[in-house]
């Protein structure tokens, strides 16, 4: 039994593990590290760091568990729950689409407001796309389940 | 369903691509974006004076910048209206330049027409309010909001009427001598006539009397105004009274009171 279990971590659960690590590694790397390498913080004159942290914490979050889930009803769940997030997080961040922020220029200050709402709107597509994916990667998965005939 | 499924998937991850290149982009163009703004110019014009804000936009970013828009409001210290100009941009496409300057022009006799009586005889400032917008890319409005105070120099500030003295011109009239001194704060030329209208405490004009005056920008003025009055006039002159003061330039006239004595 335990030589059994042994081998089912190995085959089934290691490789996802490894995947799992690596699209974690991925995301990180393409959400975080590469957007602070083409700009830093003091190249823009607002602190975006946090917002940055914030959304590679849940793109890496989501890219783990989706890898270890994956090809499961909990993956797919955790698709719908990634898309919503991210446009409640996009909704929270932008303050429903006009993103504002103060700047300290010299002796007087500049009110800069930038209206992302094409953005947000794209951003709300892909990510309802991605709802309707994974909704009907569930529905697949139910009925192939239902449909598998056990022989004696 | 599998194909559906793969084509959702292929449909998400090229939207993805083009949001990512979209946002890289946008983000590359705004910091290549070269935006020079001069100094504020204070010029004097035929009707009064004119602010000038030059400034340049060089476009070396990939997306075109459209309908920028400058608008500047100018109230005084009590918040009225004294200027609303708008200076539009229509298109900047990519890889130009444009230069032009924002002018608002002051219309000093429209202000004095508005009862700005104060503004002429304590320095004061104006508020100015910067309202920049334009449409990045034709997709992400941009909109940006700043105030600025620019400093106002009274034309007559420290005006002072002195001891009026009396004394006998002929067998007719008197000589009254009224010593005025003021200061030119303003960035203008103050060239005009100065008259003055003498009135008791009871409101009966004693006497009036005129100068021509000419003091440059930042300069003092001190000096004494002769005013002739009847003889029989002298005896309703008062200790302490009214002065009408109305100060008239090829471009406005103005006029105000001050008390004596």
């Amino acid at each position: 039994m335990a030589e059994l279990n042994a081998k089912l971590i190995l085959e089934k659960a290691m490789p996802r593990v490894l995947k799992a690590t690596v699209w974690g590694a991925l995301n990180f790397f393409v959400v975080y590290y590469l957007p602070m390498m083409l700009y830093p913080t003091d190249i823009l004159p607002f602190d975006y760091a946090t917002q940055l942290i914030q959304f590679a914490t849940i793109s890496v979050f989501f890219a783990v568990v989706g890898q270890l889930f994956s090809g499961t009803i909990i993956g797919c769940g955790f698709g719908i729950a990634r898309a919503l997030v991210i446009i409640a997080y996009f909704f929270a961040v932008s303050d429903g689409g006009v993103f504002s922020v103060t700047l300290p220029v010299t002796e007087v200050t500049v009110n800069l407001a930038v209206d992302i709402s094409i953005l947000l709107l794209m951003i709300v597509s892909v990510n309802l796309l991605s709802i309707a994916k994974n909704l009907l990667e569930a529905i697949t998965l139910l009925t192939e389940k239902s449909t598998d005939i056990d022989l004696p | 369903m599998k194909i559906v499924i793969r084509m959702l998937s292929i449909a998400t991850i090229i939207l993805w691509i083009v949001i990512l290149f979209f946002s890289v982009t946008a983000v590359y163009s705004v910091m290549n974006l070269g935006i020079n703004v001069g100094e504020v110019q204070m010029l004097p014009s035929s009707n009064g004076i004119t602010f000038s804000l030059p400034f340049s936009i060089t476009n070396n970013g990939y997306y075109e910048l459209a309908d920028l828009n400058l608008t500047t409001r100018v109230t005084d210290p009590n918040g009225t209206v004294l200027d609303l100009t708008e200076t539009v941009v229509p298109s900047i496409p990519r890889g130009t330049t444009v230069n032009t300057s924002h002018t608002i022009p002051i219309d000093l006799d429209a202000i004095l027409s508005m009862n700005h009586v104060a503004l002429l005889l304590n320095d004061s400032s104006f508020n100015v309010e910067i309202f920049a917008g334009l449409n990045f890319a034709r997709a992400v409005p941009v909109q940006l909001s700043t105030n600025a105070t620019i400093p106002w120099g009274a034309p007559f500030a420290h005006f002072f009427i002195g001891r009026i003295s009396v004394s006998p011109h002929n067998s007719t009239h008197s000589e009254a001598t009224i010593p005025v001194s003021f200061e030119n704060h303003a960035i203008i030329d103050i060239t005009g006539t100065l008259k003055l209208e003498f009135y008791n405490n009871s409101n009966e004009q004693i006497a009036s009397g005129m100068a021509n005056i000419n003091t440059p920008s930042q300069q003092s003025y001190a000096d004494s105004l002769l005013v002739y009055t009847r003889q029989q006039d002298i005896s309703k002159l008062t200790s302490s009274g009214n002065m009408h003061i109305i100060f008239e330039t090829p471009v406005f006239v103005v006029e105000w009171w001050e008390q004596y004595g």
